[in-house]
């Protein structure tokens, strides 16, 4: 299996699987466009999950362990480990999202077709701008993905809606603007030293010297646009609002997916630096905003009160872990900075879904307000409960480790300092989110205020599939025993430069 | 034969008792899991012997991770740790047979109980460091969901646990941050690289540093024992006994993996850091402890109180060796280990009796119990030997551990080093205070819960438990009782497994006795040999001192009884009665009243407020009723953790501030943030 | 045309962008930003088209016409469209919202603080393009601390804007400075990516339209686009 897995593709299926990959989605928005029928507008944001999963699976067990790269249209279009990897990350995650996020009333309803379709554009994009080797459509992709999900986060109507739609749509798109001036800046460095391009793998094994402080200037920009997207303080102000007002499923696609596929970008520009100039700019941004980012999460999650913002901040938390870890370099740090991403993903595309079921069950988000859940629905509570004690970092999830690997990681390169604020905001975000998380999910079953109601939504929440967020949750456990996988993984980071 | 075999056993039991429990039927699960338990606590009493006699063989999990895999290989000091820890899973899980019901037997608390008792069994096995905090984090989860076993019903129990996992974490934090520090020094994760490196450099000191702090954290010691008095009580009883008497010893394992195997030359600081720490925990620990009203509450002060002592023996032997007493060091690391037996035994059997008197009156309130030795005989007997046990009398366990603690202490220094004198009569001091309220604590907890009359209905309705119950305490009492009678072979076990020489257990000219060689050797001596020759070695043999006294015993009342005979029975009328004709039970002392001249003693220290409301009628002297209630506080915990979590929640309102949700405050963010990276970019 | 000429035709431009990026900033909130925009826009275009004579490059024939009918045409007419779903709020829900507050639109501002602001950000943006300005050949280099500038004006007039509106001309003009530069320092990007890039930002401005149309609606102001956004607090810690 392992040596069929790592046989190099053949080319024309390597290019097909990309282009499946990205069309895929985009076809599974024109059907829902177009048929309008209630299971293609049911199931087709599932079917571009899988669809993307799948090619993902594929392109990197081609391309890792010494395949070639699969490379399409006229090299604006590359696949390497990292872009196979993170395309696995986002089928993975996004099948997660959107098949826990099934809903049948929404189906059903008048604007469900527009959500299914905005979702597998938003798969699409999201999809180009990982398989993307021209930094210039990287963008491209990643300013696409604000715009396909302006319209999903402010989906639910109403005031806040729209207030989290606006300030996500401002702050994002200038914020990936900035982005952009980076890298016009880093185009014009590479036209001065006579190769201009913005093609990542011709900057990286061409090496132009460019001149280095337009370099710098580009380089550093362009991660701190794409840093917005990714979440990274002080840039991160969108994301508590988007994710706390989106669809359960969006959120966790946003938190679980988006996040990390800008972050990929973030991490070509980090390479960048460290192969054109000495790669101390971008680590310092990098570490900086992976602190600050951490630093806000703890200040915040501590007395926070609604339950959907506290995910919004763990996923700040988390994105600055994996930020610094980015930031210490080296194999330890990076392969456990690429494991972080997906576990990360996955147990929090789980939670969000679950607690998008807390909100139809509770009819609040408000974390006071809810109690004893394990109890009074255990069909909701227990895998709540799960999904959060995953993202808490307690074994058997994956993070426990990749956390403990960066601690270690980054002594080893000498950021002692860091490492200890680190563990001291791990502890502070560990006790407010534990104590939110168990005062909701333990306890009494509570006194119910006036007969039960019969409410739809409700009903449909507790009736739901456990099944996705189950296998979420399973694999965000096991992966990372899955010695198997070391080679490959080994392949990301050798991309990323880090030496084996 | 090879390690690999019994961890594997070990390793495949835990998981299909959790399998098990997460599998079968109510009925089903109370029959099997307890077994299945007790086999995964028995394989790793094999497993520990193994690897106590010198086994070798290991077990690595890998994972996805470059350079990093968890290699469990216990050594002799983990292999004798896992016996203890194995026995004790083996008498919890055959208690839990009769004595885990109801949200103690859920599903959940059987899954995660073999899961707890393998993360435990990994700390002590693990031959690397991402193993040890892998395990070590297994057993943290694991144990914090037991302590919510019963969170739906009591909600002091969701409190608890908050405190106990939000503590847990703490402690694993440093331990995680004290592991990077050294292994990023030492460029390896195993042992032996972490061996390598030179004990009086800075990078070790900061690692060891966090990893003490860490260790005491889980020990139980003050001041981060604040999470011991609430989870021990509200867990099911087979598991405080299984907490108390194995999770606290992990740290105690930690500490000396860190200070006997890693660092034996390590620096005298260490050691005085342990002893300080241990001291306030001795002493504090058994002041809570006796001024307790709650049997459970009363039972984890104690373990502080234990944990306490431990570390002071730990410390002692770290100051010593490192003043050059090499000899004494090694007395104090036995002592250290028969305390961590003796106690072991004691404490489990408390627990699990505790477990039986709840289950049988429904109380855990020591003033609301007593008269249950008429009814529950054999709990009465199991709970009062471990109760000599654990207050440090003869014939147990405790007393050999004490006495051979004080032993040491007292010979550490000498005229030749009166600095470690001064440090060793402190902690004599320490030791005697400890023992002697010790002994009033337990006398309390025996005599209110199971002599006098009942003070409640609760209490009067008592009923003896199930056999397993029984079984359980007895094998435990009996475990407490020979280690006390029999020390020799526990305490050569304990050489073996420390690696040292200064004590011999004595052969056959003393039946089983522990002979202190290195008490009595000159300082800088190393080994008993030289002491031996001019005879001043302590000795003790409690078996010969048992029968000398039983045969005492017997010449004392052959006497009485031949004076009896002589003398004429009179029967005694009581005119007045004074009280006694009528008694009632309100008239006995509670626990509450005994404790009351410690009250009065130590009321600073252990922040005692009281109040007494009286009701009167007409007139002020006419009282128609009182009440008198009193609390005691956690000094440390109201003066140390509380304002700090205070300033945490004044941290976070104040922080709430920063996204007041003015759209333009987050584009002034971006804006600055953009200038200031572009203008330090164009530099 | 010459490398003087071309030299003196880009100072010019670019010196007319700077001059509708001030005067956005200082126009008064009665007065439409269509115009300035418009101006700007053109005077983008324009300087495209003075690239591709300078370099000699067609390519960028085809990328001024479309700049000039993006940024000279669409955008500044989509800034100042009134969708027609906001002319009449439902009655229901500006029954429930706040009494209406157009501070913006009621309350005159100071303009020399604004002015005095926009001053220093012309500097920062000479100091930032400094070394950029090294590295560029050829006759552009000299007007490339306008297009910074005009991002940080740009930068700094969505940061303060009141309204929805406001906050949507300084994104254009934003957008309009990182255009510039990337035309002054490198004369284009390649093609394909300033496609993509302009139908980006041509759906990042409908976007808003329609998310500002929707504002106007939920938070119940009588005008299109006169709802201040800091109205839009409900979202908070």
């Amino acid at each position: 299996m392992a040596a069929v897995l790592a046989s190099p593709l053949t080319a024309p299926l390597g290019v097909a699987l990309v282009w499946v990959a990205l069309l895929g989605p985009a076809l599974c928005a024109l059907a829902v466009l177009l048929l309008r029928r209630r299971a293609v507008v049911l199931v087709a944001d599932v079917v571009a999950s899988s669809v993307v999963l799948l090619c993902g699976v594929a392109l990197l067990a081609g391309v890792a362990d010494g395949g070639a790269a699969v490379v399409t249209a006229g090299g604006l279009l590359r696949v390497d480990p990292l872009a196979g990897y993170l395309l696995v990350v986002v089928g993975a995650v996004a099948l997660t999202a959107t098949w826990g996020g099934l809903s049948p009333a929404r189906a059903r309803s008048r604007r469900g077709g527009r959500y299914t379709a905005l979702v597998c554009l938003f798969l699409a994009a999201m999809v180009l701008a990982v398989v993307a080797d021209d930094l210039g459509v990287t963008w491209v992709a990643v300013e696409g993905t604000t715009i396909t999900t302006a319209f999903l986060v402010g989906f639910a109507g109403g005031r806040r809606a729209v207030e989290a739609a606006w300030k996500y749509v401002v702050l994002a798109s200038v914020g990936v603007g900035i982005a952009f001036l980076g890298l016009v800046l880093l185009y014009a460095a590479t036209r001065a030293a006579g190769d201009p391009t913005l093609s990542w793998v011709r900057l990286v094994t061409d090496r132009p010297a460019v001149d280095p402080t337009v370099a710098r200037m580009g380089l550093l920009l362009a991660a701190l646009g794409f840093a917005t997207k990714a979440g990274l303080a002080p840039m991160h102000a969108w994301l508590p609002d988007a994710h706390s007002q989106a669809p359960a499923p969006v959120s966790g696609l946003m938190s679980g997916v988006l996040l990390a596929v800008a972050f990929g970008a973030v991490l070509r520009i980090q390479r960048l630096d460290a192969v054109l100039l000495d790669g101390t700019a971008v680590r310092t941004l990098l570490l900086v905003g992976g602190l600050l980012s951490l630093l806000v999460a703890a200040v915040l999650v501590v007395t926070q009160r609604d339950v959907k913002r506290m995910l919004a901040y763990s996923s700040i938390e988390h994105m600055g872990l994996v930020a610094v870890a980015a930031a210490v370099g080296g194999r330890l740090a990076l392969a456990a900075m690429l494991v972080h991403l997906l576990v990360h993903g996955l147990a929090k595309a789980s939670t969000f879904v679950m607690a998008g079921r807390v909100l139809a069950v509770e009819r609040t988000t408000t974390i006071a307000d809810v109690h004893g859940l394990v109890r009074s629905a255990p069909r909701v509570g227990i895998p709540f409960l799960a999904g959060a004690v995953t993202l808490l970092g307690l074994p058997p999830s994956g993070l426990f480790l990749t956390e403990a690997a960066l601690v270690v990681a980054g002594l080893r390169a000498g950021y002692g300092w860091a490492m200890a604020i680190v563990l001291v905001l791990l502890l502070v975000v560990f006790v407010g989110m534990g104590r939110a998380v168990m005062a909701m999910t333990l306890g009494a079953r509570p006194e119910p205020a006036g007969p039960p109601e019969a409410v739809a939504a409700a009903t449909e929440a507790l009736t739901a599939p456990l099944v996705p967020v189950v296998l979420a949750l399973t694999a965000a456990c096991l992966l990372v025993m899955a010695t198997p996988l070391a080679g490959t993984l080994d392949s990301v980071v050798a991309v990323l430069g880090g030496a084996p | 034969m090879s390690l690999r075999l019994g961890l594997l056993a070990v390793l495949s039991l835990a998981l299909v008792a959790a399998c098990a429990g997460g599998a079968l039927g109510t009925a089903a699960r109370q029959r099997v899991s307890p077994l299945l338990g007790a086999l995964v606590g028995a394989a790793a009493v094999w497993t520990g012997a193994l690897a106590w006699s010198g086994g070798t063989g290991g077990l690595v999990v890998g994972t996805v991770l470059p350079g990093v895999g968890a290699r469990y290989a216990p050594d002799r000091l983990g292999g004798a740790f896992l016996v203890l820890v194995g026995a004790v899973t083996v008498l919890a899980s055959v208690w839990a047979l009769d004595g885990a019901r109801g949200t103690a037997a859920s599903r959940t608390a059987w899954v995660a109980y073999p899961l707890f008792v393998l993360g435990l069994l990994g700390v002590m096995a693990a031959a690397d460091v991402v193993a040890f905090l892998l395990a070590w984090e297994v057993m943290a989860v694991a144990s914090a969901v037991l302590v919510l076993a019963d969170h739906a019903h009591r909600p002091e129990v969701v409190g608890a646990g908050l405190w106990y996992a939000g503590m847990t974490q703490l402690s694993f934090l440093l331990v995680l941050g004290g592991f990077a520090v050294l292994a990023s020094a030492a460029g390896g994760t195993a042992w032996a690289d972490l061996a390598r490196l030179a004990p009086d450099a800075g990078a070790t000191g900061l690692g060891v540093g966090l990893l003490l702090l860490g260790f005491v954290t889980k020990a139980g010691a003050v001041p981060v024992h604040v999470w011991l008095p609430r989870a021990h009580p509200e867990a099911p009883s087979h598991v405080s006994a299984l907490m108390s008497a194995a999770m606290v010893k992990a740290g105690v394992y930690g500490v000396l993996l860190v200070v006997v195997r890693l660092f034996p030359a390590g620096p005298s600081w260490w050691g005085l850091v342990l002893l300080v720490v241990g001291s306030v925990s001795a002493v504090f620990g058994i002041l809570q402890a006796g001024v307790a009203a709650d049997l459970k509450r009363l039972l984890a002060y104690s373990t502080t109180e234990n944990v306490g002592l431990i570390l002071v023996a730990v410390g002692a032997a770290q100051v010593t060796t490192a003043r050059g007493d090499v000899a004494t060091g090694h007395v104090l690391l036995v002592a250290a280990l028969l305390l961590t037996s003796g106690h072991a035994a004691a404490k489990s059997v408390l627990f699990l009796t505790a477990g039986s008197v709840l289950h049988a009156t429904g109380l855990r309130d020591l003033d609301r119990l007593g008269g249950l030795g008429r009814t529950m005989p054999w709990t009465c007997g199991a709970f009062g030997v471990a109760a000599l046990g654990a207050a440090g009398l003869p014939v147990t366990a405790g007393f050999v551990a004490e006495w051979t603690l004080l032993q040491a202490l007292v010979h550490a220094g000498g005229p030749a080093d009166p600095r470690l004198g001064l440090v060793s009569a402190l902690a004599v001091t320490v030791v005697a205070l400890t023992a002697g309220l010790a002994l009033m604590t337990f006398t309390k907890a025996f005599g209110i819960a199971f002599l006098g009359r009942p003070r409640s209905d609760g209490a009067a309705a008592a009923h003896e438990v199930g056999r397993a119950e029984r079984v359980a305490a007895a094998l435990g009492a009996l475990a407490v009782l020979g280690l006390g009678l029999v020390p020799g072979p526990m305490a050569t076990a304990a050489v073996r497994a420390l690696g040292v020489d200064g004590v011999t257990a004595a052969g056959t000219t003393l039946a089983a006795g522990v002979r202190l060689g290195g008490v009595a050797a000159a300082p800088g001596a190393v080994g008993g040999a030289a002491a031996g020759a001019d005879g001043l070695v302590p000795v003790l043999d409690p078996l010969a001192l048992s029968l000398a006294t039983l045969a005492a015993l017997v010449v004392v009342a052959g006497v009485v009884a031949r004076l009896r005979r002589r003398a004429a029975r009179r029967a005694v009328e009581l005119g007045w009665g004074c009280g006694g004709a009528r008694v009632s039970p309100r008239m006995q002392y509670t626990a509450t009243s005994y404790a009351e001249p410690l009250v009065r003693i130590f009321d600073a220290p252990l922040g005692v407020s009281r109040s007494v409301a009286t009701t009167t009628a007409d007139a002020p002297y006419v009282v128609r009723a009182m009440s008198f209630r009193q609390r005691v506080r956690d000094v440390f915990e109201e003066h140390g953790y509380r304002p700090l979590l205070r300033a945490a929640a004044r941290v976070g309102d104040a922080g709430r501030a920063l996204h007041n949700g003015s759209v333009h405050r987050y584009l002034a963010w971006s804006f600055a943030t953009f200038v200031v990276v572009l203008g330090l970019a164009a530099r | 045309m010459s490398s003087g000429d071309a030299s003196q035709a880009v100072a010019v431009l670019a010196g007319l962008e700077l001059l509708t990026a001030v005067l956005l900033a200082w126009r008064g909130p009665a007065s439409s930003p269509r115009g300035p925009l418009a101006v700007q826009g053109f005077a983008l275009a324009g300087l495209v088209a003075v690239i591709g004579v300078a370099e000699g490059e067609p390519v960028l024939w085809l990328v001024a016409l479309l700049v000039a009918v993006l940024k000279g045409v669409v955008l500044p007419t989509l800034v100042v469209r009134r969708p027609g779903r906001t002319a009449r709020p439902d009655p229901a829900r500006a029954a429930v919202a706040r009494p209406v507050v157009r501070p913006a639109v009621v309350r005159g501002r100071s303009r020399v603080p604004l002015l005095l602001g926009a001053a220093g950000l012309v500097v920062v943006a000479y100091l930032a393009a400094r070394p950029v300005a090294r590295v560029v050949t050829g006759a552009t280099g000299q007007a490339l601390p306008v297009g910074f500038a005009l991002v940080l004006v740009g930068f700094a007039l969505l940061a303060t804007g009141r309204r929805s509106q406001s906050q949507l001309v300084g994104f254009l003009v934003l957008d309009n400075g990182i255009a510039t530069t990337a035309f002054l320092a490198t004369g284009g990007v390649p093609l394909v990516v300033e496609l993509g890039v302009s139908l980006d930002v041509l759906l990042v401005v409908l976007v808003l339209q329609v998310l500002g149309s929707r504002i106007d609606t939920a938070f119940g102001a009588g005008a299109p686009g006169g709802t201040d956004l800091d109205q839009l607090r409900e979202l908070h810690d």
